[in-house]
């Protein structure tokens, strides 16, 4: 609070010295190491120019950061710039108190983005609505130690292999084979991407908001089911089951032998198993007979939000165009894990001589997995009151997971509560057009 | 209240004193209120810049929402189970420590101690206390694997939830009841003795009657809080989960509201709860609280 009254009193003063001078404010959700980052690169923005001033604020979560801003919004008190994450991008897309960043920098070479990173936040024309940030996207880790120890040598890639390593793990006296938290991005987004399913009609919202959801219908289910049963047999764990209480901190702690989970928690991965265990990254696995297709980019991207005068949107330009710089991505990406998303950086880290070391090993095997065959269905996920959507997706599979009703009824479910959020968006935003 | 015009001369002066507090009543609670109603007739976006006006539509979508009706039960559930053991309680241990047993002196003092706690604090430390792996019942689950395990199993998850609800209710109640049992003249109970009433039949026949105003102020405080307070030690232990056992309305209000952005839906269900606790409220005065003999 304090921070933000200073920064719009020297906002103001500075206003009134230069025209072009700026201290623009910009809000993030992070924690952790991956805070730690952003405010590194804050600072060297600073440092590198005296123009402008960023002052960076976290709020301790996306949704914090996204609760703060709409209410800051209608109180005309809201930052330049703000980070969201990957669910509210219809949401931001109709709110119309975001400018679309290519439309404020038109110069930029926009195309550097991968495919899949532009196809989750660019409109219909092909404009890009935010500027991709910390990108991330589903991986798979083992540590390799344990699995070499149940005699597992070869690092599945496959549900089949990873079960069978699963049960090897387990008859070698292992408690905790695979660990997921059954997060909506990771057990329904991700799978149904690289899959190549559907999880709402109209291409998962992208030609209309008339979509409905539709994910109950396909292989995910069938997927979904197999955790439970797996989960039954002791192959694999939730969260509530582990000591560690949260599958991240399971697998890092050596509890658990595998886990999927996002490229931004390999750095605290690696620091954790330091001296200990050796680990391995790969792309998550596939179903036999399934071709493989993008996952999507996950995390976060930032938005330039409407109201703000000339000299203040000058100000976020500068910062966002420095945080597009190769060796900023870079930095950010050896110390967090997130995956740079642009083709010129990709190039900077081959060329770096470093691109076999581990703080860039995400990177790679990131892209890779973003670079898939895409689908229709695998550019990204465009449907309102998404981030509702993942807890109700959450709640129900819980019940199934309790064994309270099977994991069928459970989808059932939450199609249907999903489609009451989709037709209420629909109507809250009546007569506006997906941009 | 004959009392009023001795005390102050002029006859504004009461009410520039009370103007402060009543700005901010009025700035931080009838204001939203308000606010919360007229919403509930509205299709609010999110960010402003589109409202609709809707009539009934959003009372209709929320009287017909499972989802509402559900937590609205377990809201209901946990009013009547964790208000009633949060006076219940503290009702024996005040009548306990009234009696002059031992160590009753410094019970009276530390049973007063948890009010200094916030409720996000006593959910993180219950939260501890009841961790299946290394809390008090990590013995059970290691003899019968999985018997208690409020991650997974929404009954569990429950109790822990009342468990903290009722502890956090303790210091209050217990100071209340102990203040009204020991107003009881002490000649009413030797009377008692003398016709040959033992001690339970002295606090069935001459305490609990004698401080039924407290127990009927202390009922119905637990009972309106309840339907509130219990946020602070949700958002802290169970996150309302698992599989949304634990969403009370007063949770599900900030969820839709907060990650859900539904603006409309939050302020329709805060005015249905509010109406409630009124109607709730104003049931307890009408059959409990006129049987109340407030005289001695």
């Amino acid at each position: 609070m304090k921070i933000s009254i200073l920064a719009a009193a020297a906002a103001v003063m500075a206003g009134a010295c230069s025209a072009q001078a700026a201290n623009i404010e910009f809000w993030y959700g992070n924690t952790g190491p991956v805070e730690t980052a952003i405010k590194a690169q804050c600072d060297a923005f600073n440092a590198a120019q005296t123009q402008h001033k960023v002052t960076c604020v976290g709020q301790g979560s996306y949704e914090v950061s996204m609760q703060k801003a709409i209410a800051a919004y209608r109180a005309k008190n809201h930052p330049v710039l703000i980070q969201f994450f990957d669910a509210g991008t219809l949401d931001l897309m109709l709110s119309n108190a975001v400018v679309p960043v290519q439309e404020i920098l038109p110069d930029v070479k926009w195309n550097s983005y991968i495919a899949g990173a532009r196809a989750y936040y660019e409109t219909s024309g092909g404009k890009l609505f935010a500027q991709p940030y910390n990108a991330s996207t589903l991986l798979f880790y083992t540590n390799r130690t344990e699995l070499e120890k149940a005699g597992v040598t070869q690092t599945p890639t496959t549900w089949e292999e990873v079960i069978d390593a699963a049960r090897k793990l387990k008859a070698a006296g292992h408690a905790c084979p695979f660990v997921t938290d059954g997060d909506t991005w990771r057990v329904l987004e991700q799978f149904s991407a690289r899959h190549g399913l559907p999880i709402a009609s109209r291409h998962n919202g992208y030609d209309g908001l008339d979509a409905e959801y539709v994910f109950n219908t396909t292989f995910v289910a069938k997927h979904l089911q197999n955790l439970v049963d797996w989960r039954k047999e002791g192959l694999v764990r939730l969260n509530a089951d582990t000591k560690a209480g949260n599958y991240t901190a399971a697998f890092n702690a050596g509890e658990c032998a595998m886990m999927e989970g996002s490229s931004g928690s390999y750095a605290a991965s690696t620091k954790a198993f330091d001296g200990k265990y050796q680990i391995t990254v790969n792309m998550a696995p596939m179903y036999k007979g399934y071709e493989r297709h993008n996952t999507l980019v996950g995390g976060a991207s930032i938005y330039v939000m409407k109201g703000h005068d000339q000299a203040e949107v000058d100000g976020a330009k500068a910062f966002l165009d420095f945080l597009r710089k190769p060796e900023q991505q870079m930095a950010f990406t050896a110390a967090t894990g997130y995956v740079p998303v642009t083709n010129d950086v990709l190039e900077a880290i081959n060329k770096s001589g470093d691109a076999k070391a581990a703080k860039y090993a995400t990177a790679a095997i990131g892209i890779e997995s973003m670079n898939q065959p895409p689908t229709a269905d695998s550019r990204g996920i465009r449907l309102g009151f998404y981030v509702q959507f993942r807890e109700i997706f959450m709640e129900e599979t819980q019940k199934a997971y309790a064994g309270q009703q099977t994991m069928q009824v459970s989808l059932d479910n939450a199609k249907k509560r999903g489609d009451e959020l989709l037709r209420r968006f629909e109507q809250t935003y009546k007569g506006v057009k997906l941009p | 209240m004959t009392s009023e015009s001795t005390l102050f001369s002029n006859r504004w002066l009461p009410v520039l004193l009370v103007a402060p507090f009543m700005l901010l009543i009025i700035l931080f609670f009838y204001v939203p209120i308000f606010q919360a109603f007229y919403w509930s007739f509205f299709l609010e976006q999110p960010f402003g810049g589109g409202s609709m006006f809707v009539g009934l539509d959003n009372f209709a979508r929320v009287l017909s929402d499972r989802e509402f009706w559900q937590a609205g039960g377990r809201t209901l559930v946990f009013m009547v189970t964790a208000s009633s053991l949060a006076v219940l309680i503290p009702l024996i241990l005040a009548v306990a420590a009234d009696r002059k047993i031992r160590l009753s002196l410094p019970a009276r003092n530390v049973l007063v101690w948890p009010k200094g706690v916030a409720g996000a604090s006593i959910g993180v430390v219950f939260a501890f206390v009841f961790n299946p792996f290394v809390g008090i019942l990590a013995p059970l689950n290691k003899a019968f694997p999985g018997i208690w395990a409020p991650g997974i199993d929404g009954t569990d998850a429950f109790i822990t939830l009342i468990a903290a609800h009722v502890w956090s209710g303790i210091p209050f109640n217990f100071v209340i009841l102990l203040a009204g049992l020991q107003s009881i003249p002490r000649t009413m109970q030797q009377a008692a003795a003398m016709d040959g009433a033992g001690p339970w039949r002295r606090i069935f026949d001459v305490q609990l009657p004698l401080i039924m105003p407290q127990l009927f102020l202390t009922l119905v405080l637990e009972f309106t809080e309840s339907v509130t307070s219990a946020f602070a030690l949700i958002d802290t232990i169970t996150h309302g989960g698992p599989g949304g056992a634990t969403t009370l309305l007063v949770y599900k209000i900030y969820k839709d509201g907060f990650s859900g952005y539904d603006l409309s839906g939050a302020a329709t269900q805060t005015a249905i709860l509010m109406v409630f606790v009124i109607l709730l409220t104003a049931a307890q005065f009408a059959f409990l609280g006129r049987r109340i003999n407030y005289e001695r």
